[in-house]
């Protein structure tokens, strides 16, 4: 989950009342947020990717007002519509990236640390919403560096403009190849000879989204005016971007224009509200208290909702920005929220069903306990292992390994068709230990099916210098036959280059091989820097003991 | 009264019955076992009234670095009286022939032994002989201990012992604890070889065994399985490998949700699965994912297997494959992520999961089970705070208080399936789900701060655990 470092005394500032420090910390996590660490008048917050306005102060003082009953309800967002704010969308954009949208922010002031912020949400915005940019992206400008009305349009690769942070005219390829977020987010317009930018009436490069803005508009402590563009494939998502920074700049003490937008496909943002009409017996029936429908309309205010008792229904408002409510399931949590999670009494209500263990656990668990009575220590290793020890130290056949694609990590990068070889991997791990060293694992093994068939395994391993096949053998009978009274046999087998030759053979029970068993081969002994003998088998319990 | 004694016992006695007073060290020598027995030995025998244990503390003396350098030069005054032999010197003159701190221990000396007298000449200080400097106690003391060590007995002015000790590194004190074993009158007389024998040495070290055992992770897991059985719960089984439409798409994560990625979830290289699903399953949770997520839901993705990042694809199957009215359930088994391993990351831990449908299935019942199961954990501090997940609302997490790291802990996460998810699935009632690491419980068991040292199968520490 994401996080962000805030100062507390600015929250203070930014909920107002008197508030003190240890209320907000207090009610923090009631808001679904965790403090991660605390050091001074600096917090670090974990909040979640589906609340992308709690990663400003901004939007975390909009929240805490509501639970400490400061403020209540929806902050209502007027939009101007005076002023000749536009932006003309070009045909030439439809097949790369089609929605602009946007509006004009006016009237207020953000200091360095508050433009940091958003710069940080915005971040966060474009790996969530944006997937990466791709789906939509924002772009903050300077309003007064630019004459209006603008265009959306696409321009060729050679066309030069100075990027933000940049001090020199690039080219769009330049850029592409020279700059972090070229190099970033470049794959997003892929090959296209042309890209998209928004130019001003004097023709100024004012964006080429989704890359970078132009050195322009940049927006600073002195800016009183912000155009806030976004661009995107996806309208809906576009304007749920706009919509967030919207709520933030609003704290922030900003007013707004209407940003005019006209061409095909496009339309200025409404940025409407949504009406959800729902019964309160449901919020009853799943948080198990009985609440009274006006109760629940203050929850609902609580969390910076509107709402009212209509008949026997509640009306719901929800903001633009709040698009993570999806249905009265959502309302439900955020009545939950409103009234105190920590004011909900757990109820232990009497168990109507029996609980039983699944067969394969119960007999798997016998088959453990026999072991350890024969002296065997559990090992426990990983289902994702290495080609190395599964297949090259051990010689074992190779044909139908299973890879997961792009492992960050080189000993998990192939799905275990067997058990054994991890176990030697155990021994060569511990050769320092003293001996005798008896291991035994029971897991899943994976082989190609239907996609994948998935069955449990045995696998037992003996190492000291007098062991023998004879002393794995009894073992291997004794496990089968214990609780389980399999009688099993072993038979010659043909050359396996795991095991010594003329010292291993195929178990079989009822006429079916279910397994191997041998000693271990010095020759795979050596790979594993193992100096001792090592005897083992493995068996398939699956069909066996259980279906 | 016929008494059993220990070979060691015997030998000890018969030695010392030939000759008294004798340190353990003496003791070993002469009866050839080694200290740790001799030690043992004197302790039963003294146990026993037969032998008595004398301690006293011996303090010796010899010369330090400084009481070898005086004794073949002299002291620091002294060598001054020897340099001022002839005529009167300055203090420049002394210094630059005394290196060091000598000087100033020189001049002092010789002063308070009234050997010299200073006379202040112009802005220099001139030292010349006084009277005729005669050996000093200390000086005697010196060549009297030479390079021999002497006992405190044998120091026959103490008052020079007590100056010179006082003087950096010129005597070396030593002390010493000795122990005299003697017998007493009744062992003196015994006659040990009628004493009957084949008594054993039952406090000598012995080999160590290890005991087979679980793995202790194992343990928990299956204490864990157990409080789900005590709850009403009933196991269910399911493939590690899965779909990503049981995985992901029917838990209502959308298509191109990074979680999806392959940077964080395991897909299987050319695998996938034909018929994830029944038609009307994959129709119906296909047009919730337009309709809310609005995209365009594609079959193909749905298709792809993964490793399962969560036990909830096993618990979802089962409910829209069983349409149970009443039931609670739970899986329990290994998932995946595709993650950096490091101290608190591992790309495959154990994950529990139980849910619960029909009666009594209200946010409330869902806390109550909470608790019940982390009391039973023996863990009584419980908070709930409100937390995200995809596919439940209201989703809630448990905050557990750990005594021995004296803080607050977040344990298990739960909710109540979203009808986005159950809907699709034709579940109509509400679904309380729950669940979470196995590992991390496991590691506040175990006091562990590495959570790979599971999966290391490290002997030492499974043996020891």
């Amino acid at each position: 989950m994401p996080v962000v470092e805030l100062n507390i005394n600015r929250i203070r500032k930014l909920v107002s009342g008197n508030v003190t420090r240890k209320q907000i910390l207090d009610v923090l996590p009631f808001l679904g947020l965790d403090i991660e660490s605390e050091e001074g008048d600096e917090i670090r917050i974990e909040y979640s990717p589906n609340r992308p306005d709690y990663s400003t102060d901004y939007g975390i003082a909009t929240g805490l007002q509501g639970l400490l009953g400061i403020k209540k309800g929806i902050q209502k967002t007027p939009i101007k519509k005076k002023g000749n704010y536009s932006i003309k969308v070009d045909s030439t954009v439809t097949k790369i990236r089609p929605y602009v949208t946007g509006i004009i922010a006016s009237n207020g002031k953000l200091d360095d640390v508050a433009i940091k912020q958003l710069m940080n949400m915005q971040e966060d915005l474009h790996d969530g919403i944006g997937r990466k940019r791709k789906k939509s992206s924002i772009g903050l400008h300077d309003a007064d560096k630019i004459s209006f009305p603008l265009t959306y349009t696409t321009v060729s690769r050679d066309h030069k403009f100075i990027p933000l942070n940049g001090s020199t005219e690039q080219t769009i390829d330049e850029i592409l190849a020279n700059t972090e977020v070229g190099q970033n987010y470049g794959s997003v317009i892929e090959n296209a000879k042309n890209v998209p930018i928004i130019f001003d009436s004097d023709q100024n490069t004012i964006s080429f989204p989704p890359i970078i803005n132009s050195g322009l508009t940049t927006v600073t402590s002195n800016t009183k005016n912000i155009l806030i563009e976004v661009t995107g494939i996806d309208k809906e998502a576009a304007e749920d971007m706009l919509s967030v920074v919207i709520s933030i700049l609003q704290t922030a003490g900003f007013e707004f224009n209407e940003l005019k937008i006209t061409g095909n496909k496009n339309s200025t943002p409404q940025l409407k509200e949504k009406t959800m009409i729902y019964d309160p017996k449901f919020t009853s029936e799943i948080i198990g208290i009985e609440m009274s429908p006006s109760n629940m309309v203050t929850c609902l205010k609580k969390c910076r909702l509107d709402a009212s008792v209509k008949g026997k229904k509640i009306t719901c408002i929800i903001p633009r920005y709040r698009f993570d409510i999806f249905s009265p399931m959502d309302l439900t949590e955020e009545i939950a929220l409103g009234y105190g999670i920590a004011n909900i009494e757990p109820k232990l209500s009497p168990s109507t069903t029996i609980g039983q263990k699944n067969d394969v656990t119960i007999k798997t668990k016998l088959i453990s306990q026999t072991a350890v009575g024969l002296g065997f220590l559990e090992a426990m290793n990983s289902s994702l292992t290495s080609k190395k020890v599964l297949y090259e130290m051990t010689k074992r056949d190779s044909s139908q390994i299973i890879s997961v694609l792009d492992s960050k990590s080189q000993e998990h990068t192939i799905l275990r068709d067997s058990l054994l070889p991890s176990l030697l991997d155990n021994l060569s791990k511990n050769i320092h230990e003293s001996y005798p060293q008896k291991l035994f694992e029971t897991g899943v093994v994976f082989s190609k099916g239907k996609p994948i068939d998935e069955s449990i395994n045995l696998a037992v391993i003996i190492a000291y210098k007098d062991t023998s096949y004879s002393e794995i053998k009894a073992i291997m009978q004794s496990l089968l036959r214990t609780n389980f009274k399999i009688n099993s046999e072993t038979k010659t087998s043909k050359n396996n280059e795991l095991f010594s030759k003329g010292r291993h053979a195929d178990i079989f029970v009822n006429e079916r091989k279910v397994g191997e068993i041998g000693e271990i081969d010095s020759n795979i002994l050596e790979n594993f820097r193992i100096r001792t003998s090592v005897v083992g088998f493995e068996i398939k319990l699956s069909g066996l003991i259980f279906d | 009264m016929s008494q059993v004694f220990h070979d060691i016992e015997k030998k000890i006695l018969e030695t010392l019955q030939q000759v008294p007073n004798q340190t353990p060290e003496q003791l070993s020598t002469n009866t050839e076992l080694s200290i740790d027995q001799v030690r043992r030995g004197i302790e039963w025998l003294r146990l026993k009234d037969l032998a008595i244990v004398d301690e006293s503390q011996k303090i010796t003396f010899s010369l330090g670095p400084n009481g070898l350098d005086s004794l073949k030069n002299g002291l620091p005054e002294r060598k001054l009286i020897n340099m001022l032999k002839d005529e009167p010197k300055t203090f420049d003159q002394i210094r630059s022939a005394l290196s060091g701190a000598g000087f100033n221990v020189a001049i002092a000396n010789a002063k308070k032994n009234g050997w010299i007298k200073i006379e202040k000449n112009n802005s220099e200080s001139l030292v010349s002989i006084k009277e005729k400097p005669i050996e000093t106690p200390e000086e005697k003391l010196l060549s009297f201990i030479g390079e021999k060590t002497i006992s405190q007995e044998q120091v026959s002015n103490p008052l020079a012992m007590k100056i010179l000790l006082s003087r950096p590194n010129y005597i070396i004190e030593t002390s010493e604890k000795t122990k005299t074993i003697s017998l007493t009158d009744a062992a003196l007389s015994l006659d040990t070889s009628a004493s009957s024998s084949g008594a054993i040495d039952v406090e000598a070290d012995v080999p160590s065994i290890f005991a087979a055992r679980t793995h202790p992770l194992q343990d928990t897991i299956d204490e864990i399985r157990e409080i789900f059985v005590n709850l009403g719960f009933s196991e269910i089984l399911g493939n590690m490998t899965q779909s990503s439409f049981w995985n992901f798409d029917a838990l209502f994560t959308p298509q191109d949700h990074p979680a999806r990625e392959l940077q964080d979830t395991f897909y299987l290289e050319n695998l996938e699965s034909k018929n994830p699903a029944t038609s009307s399953q994959i129709k119906n949770v296909s047009s919730s994912h337009n309709k809310n997520w609005k995209y365009d839901w594609k079959l193909s993705e749905s298709q792809k297997m993964v490793l399962r990042t969560h036990t909830t694809c096993v618990t979802i199957k089962h409910l829209a494959e069983q349409k149970p009215e009443n039931a609670r359930i739970f899986s329990l088994g290994r998932v995946f992520r595709n993650e950096k391993v490091s101290y608190k990351h591992l790309v495959e831990f154990n994950q529990i999961e139980g849910i619960v449908i029909g009666n009594n299935t209200t946010l409330r019942d869902l806390m109550g089970i909470q608790k019940e199961f982390y009391k039973k954990l023996g863990l009584t501090k419980v908070k709930f705070w409100p937390t995200f997940f995809p596919y439940t609302e209201p989703s809630l997490q448990t905050m557990v208080y750990n005594e021995k790291l004296g803080k607050w802990i977040e344990l298990f996460g739960m909710g109540i399936f979203r009808p986005e998810v159950t809907k699709p699935l034709g579940i109509d009632k509400p679904v309380l789900a729950w669940g979470g690491g196995i590992e991390r419980i496991a590691m506040l068991k175990y006091e562990l701060d590495d959570v790979r040292e599971f999966y290391n199968n490290n002997l030492s520490w499974l043996r020891g655990a």
